[in-house]
């Protein structure tokens, strides 16, 4: 797993996508035991602390959840799952139309944009391009 | 109780003042970066925390300890230069902290050593500048200490090692001890980092969490210092 | 921890000074085998040759002096003084005890050079007959020995460990003198090894002035008239001896103390 980091929000709000990123792609699949708090600090190179503090936000989330002794895991609950895939595209799609607003395209011409890049992008993939 | 404390700190070199009166305290289970430009007094105060210096005013303690021989046992501080004697071979390197240090975890260090694919009868003086910052923090970072002072770890060397060694302090994070990291290349240490301490001409500017200075001011730790000491 | 020290100080010395003295021990019998069968060879090869081992010899004599003197003010300053300095003085040890260890394994390498040294100029003189003539000696010694009468045998013995006693504490406190202008010199911020120089021999002035002037005030106060005193030779060589122990004590004392000074206040590592 690739874990990058911005200069301008907090690093445990970015660690809390990142894992997120992590348990929606299946990197951390349902059910499984996440790695240690001190093996997800030295892999992402962050404080343990910071790291703590982040799986600390996703278990109140409910994302994953803890057992006494055997460590963290990530959630069964698929729709839980899905939720928080839902709310990542959100922040994307979001971000995306804030950029494309701010070079001045209108609503309807985003859609339309979109849907021919994406019309054009599966015609490469089907003619092997 | 505090790992390391200061007071009013002052000292001075002869009639130059390197430290004006510093105040703070670090807790265990912290990681702290000790920032500030060349010659702000980082070093100076590294110093004083292991006895190298005594302080003219103020006072300074590890564990509630005037820094000294008992309190050495609990420090474990890696200087700025190369400090282990060439002429040692790694296993030799080996007796010698664990004869000095109850605290010494040989296994660990021959594990360690063994990553990085450095035979014990290897002698010191024979390897590159990197191998032997490397092997130095390796033994600093094996002792189960209270309080560890690095100073300037990632100075001067390349950047596969710089990874190296700061995976090395994550990886060796205990909760019950302090690491106190003097740097001013900040945008390197800045994840690794618990708090920060800004420090300039022997005072401190500014102590704050690193997540503390992202939320409020909305930029890194590393663009903030650029701000504070704008020439 | 002093023993500790003790030990890893003679790993790093004895790495230095054992092969010097293997290479001593060769040239020694390199020099006896010369004796006996290259010198004064009809083949003028063979005779350079043998020149060249006793020339040899006596510079492998003059190296382990050299080296042990060496040694003695290198480690102190490598040691201590530079780089090595920040491991060593934050190990959980006192400055007496780095003082201490450095001072013994010195004195202890100057030692071990002299009996080398015997050793090796024994190895030089030995032919066929020699440790008959060896242990002729050492029978005729022993057979004088015995005549002599408790007290003479008494006073010899306490004479010879009273000499040993007196040649360690001179070594030794030969050994502070310089780790006090080291330690002195290295506590200046600049100019580090010239103030040590400067402050060699500046010690050195204010001892000389300071002993000639205890002598002349000692001459002034003409102690003998209060005693009444004869003595015997024998009592005067203890009183000599014991007399130059407690100088010697004294001068150590006072480098010691310079030393650690210096070295628990002013010392600040480049």
């Amino acid at each position: 797993m690739r874990w990058e980091f911005s200069n301008d929000a907090p690093i445990y709000t970015q660690l809390i996508q990142q894992v997120k990123v992590g348990i929606v792609a299946g990197i951390f699949p349902p059910g499984e035991r996440l790695p240690s708090v001190r093996e997800l600090a030295t892999e992402a190179g962050v404080n343990p602390n910071t790291m703590q503090r982040a799986l600390a936000e996703l278990e109140r989330d409910g994302l994953v959840y803890s057992q006494r002794t055997a460590g963290r895991f990530v959630t069964e609950d698929e729709i839980m799952i899905q939720a928080a895939k839902r709310g990542l595209a959100q922040r994307h799609v979001k971000s995306f139309i804030e950029a494309m607003l701010r070079l001045g395209f209108r609503q309807e011409e985003i859609v339309a944009l979109l849907k021919q890049e994406i019309e054009e992008g599966t015609r490469d993939v089907s003619t092997g391009m | 109780m505090s790992v390391l404390e200061c007071k009013e700190l002052c000292k001075r070199y002869g009639r130059t003042a390197a430290l004006e009166g510093l105040s703070f305290t670090v807790e265990p289970g912290r990681i702290v970066g000790l920032l500030g430009p060349n010659g702000s007094g980082k070093t100076t105060l590294i110093k004083l925390a292991n006895g190298l210096l005594t302080p003219d005013a103020g006072y300074i303690s590890v564990c509630d300890m005037a820094p000294g021989r008992e309190s050495r046992s609990l420090v474990s501080y890696l200087p700025e230069r190369t400090a282990i004697p060439l002429w040692m071979s790694a296993g030799q390197l080996l007796d010698f902290y664990g004869d000095f240090y109850t605290d010494f975890r040989r296994e660990a260090a021959e594990e360690m050593l063994g990553h990085l694919n450095i035979h014990p009868r290897q002698v010191i003086k024979q390897m590159s500048k990197g191998t032997r910052e490397k092997v130095q923090l390796i033994m600093v970072m094996s002792r189960a200490a209270k309080l560890y002072l690095l100073d300037e770890p990632i100075g001067g060397v390349d950047p596969a090692t710089r990874d190296y060694i700061l995976s090395t302090i994550i990886g060796s994070y205990n909760p019950e001890a302090a690491v106190v990291i003097s740097t001013h290349l900040i945008a390197d240490v800045e994840k690794v980092l618990d708090e920060v301490i800004f420090i300039n001409q022997g005072r401190i500017m500014l102590q704050s969490s690193v997540d503390g200075i992202r939320e409020e001011k909305g930029m890194s730790v590393d663009a903030l210092f650029r701000e504070v000491f704008k020439c | 921890m002093l023993g500790k020290l003790i030990k890893h100080e003679f790993r790093a010395t004895g790495r230095v000074m054992l092969p010097m003295y293997l290479v001593l021990l060769a040239t020694a019998v390199g020099s006896n085998l010369s004796g006996r069968w290259m010198l004064g060879s009809s083949r003028s090869a063979l005779s350079v040759l043998g020149t060249l081992i006793v020339v040899a010899f006596g510079f492998a004599i003059f190296g382990v002096l050299l080296m042990s003197f060496v040694l003695m003010i290198q480690r102190f300053y490598k040691n201590l003084l530079q780089d090595e300095g920040y491991l060593m003085f934050t190990l959980p040890v006192s400055v007496h005890q780095h003082i201490w260890a450095k001072v013994i394994v010195s004195a202890v390498w100057f030692i071990a050079t002299v009996l080398v040294i015997i050793g090796a100029c024994l190895l030089v003189a030995y032919e066929g007959g020699f440790w008959r003539q060896f242990f002729d000696f050492l029978g005729q010694l022993l057979g004088g020995l015995q005549k002599l009468k408790i007290s003479e045998a008494l006073n010899g013995t306490v004479v010879l460990a009273e000499l040993a006693v007196l040649m360690f504490l001179c070594l030794v406190a030969f050994s502070l003198q310089f780790y006090a202008a080291l330690a002195a010199g290295h506590s200046q911020p600049n100019h580090k090894m010239l103030w040590s120089v400067g402050c060699f021999f500046g010690f050195q002035a204010v001892l000389q002035f300071g002993g000639s002037m205890l002598l002349i005030g000692l001459n002034k106060l003409e102690l003998s008239r209060f005693l009444d005193w004869d003595p015997t030779p024998i009592a005067a060589i203890h009183v000599g001896l014991l007399m130059s122990i407690g100088v010697v004590v004294v001068y150590g004392a006072i480098f010691y103390a310079v030393t650690t000074f210096f070295l628990k206040r002013h010392l600040n590592l480049e």
